[in-house]
């Protein structure tokens, strides 16, 4: 026994230099996108009626059309926060990102987004490891794995509760699933999402902003307290407008010339050939051309 | 078969000879990998079309998803909301006339390098020669050139597209030390000697040169001093299969603009050039 357990110790050393010439992992050195970064973001989209761009199906349109400002004042939704996808598009979207430890290797295993609107954070999971299964509990940042595509860093998120697109009710469902790609040219970081959503999209949908590294930047805390139901809004009320009652749906349209139905969305209009549609639609008389109303 | 005491010294003697043979090969090829990424140049370097790291060429549409009002319809007079003006850009762009424009042979002021790109279109990417790409644009019929070295000519004309010069970027050098003054390692805690590169994977453009002209349809102002960075990536989208050319620019324009400019261009690959829709400049058209 001995000397057969010699023979295959001497086998088995015989790979050992060949070991040596296997191709070595690179060491890869990473572009460094960790730090504060001050948000050059231009928030549209802010009007009721507002889904211009936005490749909305018809169940999505639904949705938006149904929501009312005044459900910003329920007390479940006063403090819910914005996903990070919504969040970093918001103009006070101030960005912090770290690198994200084992707690007890202490090995990066990822890096960890926080926005200064409603302090969403999001961890992105380098270390190759899986998705949860799709019955796993889905959060308002979902679970997010990337990986580096040369200098980007490209990472997949799912798992999301339901949130907005806009901040004026256009829905993203709990089924979508985000692409989103960090790539830092100098001191200028580029954040650029594609949300694909079976339920309330026909297309991609593809957005990017800009941040600018301020190393001396301070995100202050963003405290949120809600008040008990029946403060602002009558309590139980869920304030909504069934579907063909949204009497400001166009006032957006109206308000800047647009046809009405070139305001609602949809993937058509994102593409050149629907300017010269356009000339074809019906444009309803301009009341005013008094900009920058805010609603919601 | 029996393996006798001679013999298993004799083996373990041969392989530590090769180990220690093999060992600077491994140790080499490492640092090698960790220094300077690819095979060694031989021959000529490589032409900037030769070395371009991602393809850019083929026909592109714009996907409007961002400011759609501003880029599908022309906007209101004054109406400068996401832009960064100071007082005299607001100043000018208050004084926007599309129809002067047209009569007085300015209607490519909205066309130029700073607003090309987000005006909705068609493109058309492609190898001029080994060291210009070009981008045809339909909107406007513009071509604009992205000259790989070179300057900006002290004696040319300024022009609505300017003088482009392109780089590939990406392959910048990074600290070697830790930020405490130690080396870095690699995840298996092997020192990494030497500076380490990173691969250029995209394009980088810088216009200056430009005739003053529009940054957007309603008359918001860049003026001659106006600088253009541009910053071109491709990708495909593995969910949908789309590849996409995104640009991010940056226009600085200390005459007009408070801060830099940041806007954003994506665009689809197409299969061929259906569609292309060559238009002339227009004043009051929102392409």
């Amino acid at each position: 026994m001995t000397s057969t357990n010699s023979a295959w110790k001497i086998k088995a050393l015989w790979f050992l230099p060949l070991l040596l010439l296997l191709p070595a992992r690179q060491a890869r050195a990473q572009a460094d996108i960790t730090g504060e970064w001050s948000p050059r973001v231009y928030n549209d989209g802010m009007d009721i009626g507002d889904y211009t761009g936005i490749p909305l199906n018809d169940a999505g349109r639904l949705r938006a059309e149904s929501w009312h400002p005044d459900q910003i004042d329920l007390p479940e939704n006063m403090c819910r926060p914005h996903p990070i996808d919504i969040g970093l598009r918001v103009s006070v979207s101030q960005l912090l990102i770290t690198k994200e430890l084992d707690p007890e290797t202490k090995q990066q295993i990822g890096y960890r987004l926080h926005v200064a609107w409603q302090e969403p954070e999001q961890v992105i999971y380098t270390d190759d490891r899986p998705h949860p299964s799709a019955n796993a509990p889905h959060k308002w940042s979902g679970f997010s794995t990337g990986h580096w595509e040369g200098n980007t860093l490209v990472y997949t998120t799912d798992h999301l509760k339901e949130a907005y697109l806009t901040r004026t009710g256009v829905p993203r469902s709990s089924k979508s699933t985000v692409t989103t790609r960090i790539h830092r040219y100098g001191n200028y970081l580029n954040v650029t999402f594609i949300i694909n959503d079976p339920a309330y999209l026909t297309e991609p949908y593809i957005r990017e902003y800009s941040w600018v590294y301020t190393p001396d930047q301070v995100i202050p805390p963003f405290p949120c307290e809600m008040t008990p139901d029946g403060t602002i809004l009558p309590a139980g009320s869920v304030p909504n407008y069934l579907p063909g009652k949204n009497d400001v749906l166009y006032d957006f349209a109206t308000e800047y010339g647009i046809p009405p139905e070139a305001a609602l969305g949809g993937a058509e209009q994102t593409y050149p050939e629907y300017i010269k549609k356009m000339k074809t639609m019906k444009v309803a008389p301009r009341t005013t051309t008094t900009h920058f109303k805010r609603a919601g | 078969m029996f393996c006798g005491t001679k013999t298993i010294r004799a083996s373990r003697g041969f392989l530590l000879f090769a180990t220690l043979l093999l060992l600077p090969v491994a140790l080499a090829a490492q640092d090698f990998g960790a220094r300077d990424r690819g095979p060694a140049q031989t021959g000529p370097p490589k032409t900037p079309r030769e070395a371009a790291p991602k393809d850019f060429t083929g026909y592109w549409v714009s996907v409007v998803t961002e400011l759609w009002r501003y880029r599908m319809l022309v906007p209101d007079k004054n109406d400068y909301q996401f832009v960064p003006l100071n007082p005299e850009g607001r100043k000018v762009a208050d004084t926007w006339d599309p129809a002067k424009d047209q009569a007085s042979g300015e209607e490519c002021s909205s066309y130029a390098a700073p607003a090309i790109m987000r005006v909705p279109g068609r493109l058309h990417v492609y190898w001029q020669d080994d060291h210009t790409l070009r981008v045809d644009t339909d909107s406007g019929t513009q071509t604009r050139l992205f000259h790989f070295g070179g300057s900006l000519p002290q004696n040319d004309p300024p022009s609505w597209q300017g003088f482009s010069v392109a780089s590939w970027e990406g392959d910048e050098s990074v600290d070697t030390r830790d930020g405490q003054g130690g080396p870095i390692q690699d995840a298996t805690g092997r020192l990494i000697r030497g500076r380490v590169l990173r691969q250029a994977d995209y394009l980088k453009v810088v216009t200056s040169g430009l005739r003053p002209g529009y940054l957007q349809k309603n008359g918001i102002p860049f003026s001659a001093n106006a600088k253009l960075e541009e910053d071109f990536d491709t990708f495909s989208d593995p969910y949908s299969g789309n590849t996409w050319l995104t640009v991010t620019a940056v226009v600085t324009d200390p005459q007009y603009l408070i801060e830099p400019l940041f806007t954003h261009a994506h665009f689809k690959k197409l299969p061929d050039n259906s569609g292309w829709d060559p238009t002339p400049c227009r004043a009051n058209e929102p392409r």
